[in-house]
């Protein structure tokens, strides 16, 4: 079994910290990582809590592939209820803390209640202390890791915390590990921030082991000899998407306004390996997560004569870069074609701890609230917010992160902020979370899976993305939405990534090495669609519903403007009855009694 | 006339040599169809991809029926998935 079969329980308001059983009941239900964490979750806590209240709870989960020899066995999900939407928050994050934290001893760590001064948390092993964070509480992520790791001298001690976006309680702080990491949605920060918890510093010298280890590896070696494409993921990294959406026209644009974005070219993976004029090439390497022998991860430098970091040497160096998802919101979203402007705004994310599809969501928002008139210099302190300006997008970055000037309206997400100045509408969220790169009307599936997303809007609840891309009809949406829904939530929950799916791996080869692992027979499809049912449970209770699971005006009446979807909007009254249908679900999108009792969850 | 192709991703190792980063320029007879013209890139039939030509997406039942013309825009993606 490659559970470790044991929890670490912190209560912050009594400083105790307890070992713990795992329930193996439950893991035998949920697996691990976000589907087991979940269960913990929502069986400990009222779900109407405030998530800001000592009520939250915050759990660090890894899964039973997380720190074994499996390929990309390195994810932990952060679970708690999240800042930025009131909803379940399952955020998921690879680097190497996940590894360690297993390698600890501990499949979870659970943090309750909240310190009334700054602390961290120092775990090796079974050595566990809470720490006066008093000299690091008002640094940045990377300025805390450095003071830590030079106070344990251990090269190997790993790090997940916040900066100051989660000490301010930034309505999408994330929590980093390893400096350009993250567990980037929904506002995990932002909890950890309101329980004055700065960072957690882990070492593992335990090890993860399988039952049979032989066997194990026979398949581990097995299944990476089925993975395919390496080459070009570890040259191109996600950010292989944007000519393919850009292309295909699903590329969101100034805040939704189109699906094609003109400057595309200058921020895809052909524009990021070239030399620009001064010689200076964006991509340094790649780099690859605990375990993982695809290596998606942009590791970029900013040429040091751009405007955002000329004369600012703590910038020079290399460090996370521009994924796809990051070039979408810190780019094409706010129509910045500068390479050099969004891998600055990404840094910073990274440096102060923000999630950037929240934050250049929220950017995109307030450009077009700026455009239309709704708001003006008065309002933004002076800065120039027009689409398409770099300048604005560096400098409102860094006073969101910062917590000053517009930065603090920035940091209440686009929801809130489109609220306050008058035009909800402009906000291109569900559940109050931000849009990820893909635009649902000319991929219709991907707008039923924001609308669906327990956690809002997001492009990794769901894997539409084949059907999408072959045909706009919406015909057999629902189907792959709710079943790929379900699979998706089994591969969070076993500690492997996503990524693999788009290197060849099929869930037989997710499954086989999660039953290699656990030793059993898995069915990712039922323990997929229970883990599906409870957190849509914690979010009915938390009072979501039907009326949450929609898309902007915009999306639901805007035709888009070009691309294979020109002239559509997204039919989600097409799609969203067979959805709830098909999940066993009445009209207003609750689990019946006959299904919580097929899946034993009632 | 010579048509211009562009390919994304992984579908550039297909590209001829001397091509720039993802395109070329293939030469093709007048009233040639687009299986012709993807022949010549010597791509696998098995190997998935989704063909556009001018903003609209091509169904693969039609590529032998479908006529290229001198001014046709032709992309080719490969569908990959997350990000």
């Amino acid at each position: 079994m490659a559970w470790q079969k044991q929890i670490l329980r912190v209560n912050l308001s009594t400083g105790s910290c307890n070992v713990e059983p795992l329930n193996m009941e439950w893991a035998e239900a949920f697996l691990g990582s976000r589907g087991l964490a979940s269960k913990y979750l929502y069986e400990e806590m009222d779900p109407a809590a405030d998530a800001l209240s000592a009520e939250n709870k915050v759990i660090f989960a890894t899964g039973p592939l997380t720190g074994t020899m499996a390929s990309t066995g390195g994810r932990y999900t952060v679970v708690t209820k999240g800042a930025l939407t009131g909803a379940i928050a399952c955020s998921n994050s690879g680097g190497k803390f996940g590894g360690e934290l297993k390698n600890a001893g501990y499949d979870m760590l659970i943090i309750e209640g909240e310190s009334d001064k700054p602390v961290y948390l120092h775990i090796e092993d079974d050595k566990v202390e809470i720490c006066d964070a008093s000299d690091i509480w008002g640094k940045t992520v990377w300025e805390t890791e450095d003071l830590l790791a030079k106070k344990y001298s251990d090269p190997l001690m790993r790090f997940a915390g916040i900066g100051q976006a989660g000490e301010t309680l930034c309505r999408y702080a994330c929590v980093v590990n390893d400096k350009h990491r993250a567990a980037g949605r929904s506002g995990v920060g932002a909890v950890m921030g309101s329980k004055k918890l700065k960072t957690i510093a882990v070492r593992g010298t335990r090890g993860v082991r399988a039952k049979n280890p032989k066997a194990f590896y026979d398949i581990v070696n097995a299944v990476n000899a089925r993975m395919t494409d390496r080459e070009e993921m570890a040259r191109d990294g996600t950010l292989a998407m944007m000519d393919v959406t850009n292309g295909f026209g699903s590329l969101p644009t100034r805040n939704n306004r189109s699906v094609r974005f003109e400057g595309a070219n200058k921020l895809n993976p052909e524009a990021m390996h070239t030399p620009n004029a001064n010689g200076h090439t964006n991509i340094v390497t790649n780099g690859a997560c605990f375990g993982c022998t695809i290596g998606c991860g942009r590791i970029c430098k900013i040429d040091p004569t751009h405007f955002s970091v000329k004369d600012r040497p703590e910038y020079h160096g290399a460090s996370g870069g521009l994924e796809y998802e990051t070039a979408y919101a810190l780019g094409a979203a706010c129509g910045v074609d500068d390479i050099d402007a969004a891998t600055f705004a990404g840094f910073i994310c990274n440096e102060y701890g923000m999630d950037p599809i929240s934050m250049g969501g929220t950017i995109a928002a307030a450009m077009e609230l700026y455009d239309i008139g709704a708001i003006d210099d008065s309002v933004t302190g002076g800065i120039k917010l027009e689409f398409g300006s770099a300048e604005a997008l560096c400098q409102i970055a860094e006073l969101t992160g910062k917590g000053e000037g517009f930065g603090v309206d920035i940091a209440m997400g686009s929801k809130r902020l489109c609220e306050k100045y008058g035009h909800p509408d402009l906000s291109m969220t569900v559940k109050g979370q931000e849009f990820a790169a893909y635009d649902g009307r000319s991929m219709q599936g991907m707008g039923l899976a924001y609308a669906t997303s327990n956690r809002g809007a997001c492009h990794l609840r769901a894997d539409p993305y084949g059907h999408d891309f072959e045909t706009t009809d919406t015909p057999g949406k629902a189907k792959v939405v709710a079943e790929s829904q379900r699979d998706v939530a089994f591969i969070d929950s076993s500690g492997l990534c996503l990524f693999p799916g788009g290197c060849g791996w099929g869930m037989d080869d997710y499954i086989e090495l999660v039953n290699g692992a656990c030793d059993g027979s898995w069915d990712s499809q039922q323990t997929g669609e229970r883990i599906w049912n409870l957190e849509k449970l914690f979010n009915l209770k938390a009072g979501l519903g039907k009326k949450d699971d929609t898309l902007p005006k915009r999306i639901l009446t805007e035709p888009a403007d070009v691309g294979t979807g020109k002239g559509l909007v997204c039919k989600l009254d097409e799609m969203l009855p067979e959805y709830y249908q098909l999940n066993g679900w009445d009209a207003e999108g609750v689990p019946t009694e006959e299904t919580l009792q097929r899946l034993n969850l009632n | 006339m010579d048509i211009s192709v562009t390919l994304f991703g992984g579908l550039r190792h297909f590209l001829p040599a001397g091509s720039s980063f993802n395109k070329c320029s293939l030469p093709l007879a007048e009233g040639e169809r687009l299986d012709a013209l993807l022949a010549k890139l010597s791509i696998p039939p098995q190997k998935a991809y989704i063909v556009i030509i001018n903003d609209v997406k091509v169904s693969r039942e039609d590529y032998a029926d479908i006529t290229i013309h001198s001014d046709d825009e032709v992309v080719l993606l490969p569908p990959i998935k997350g990000g």
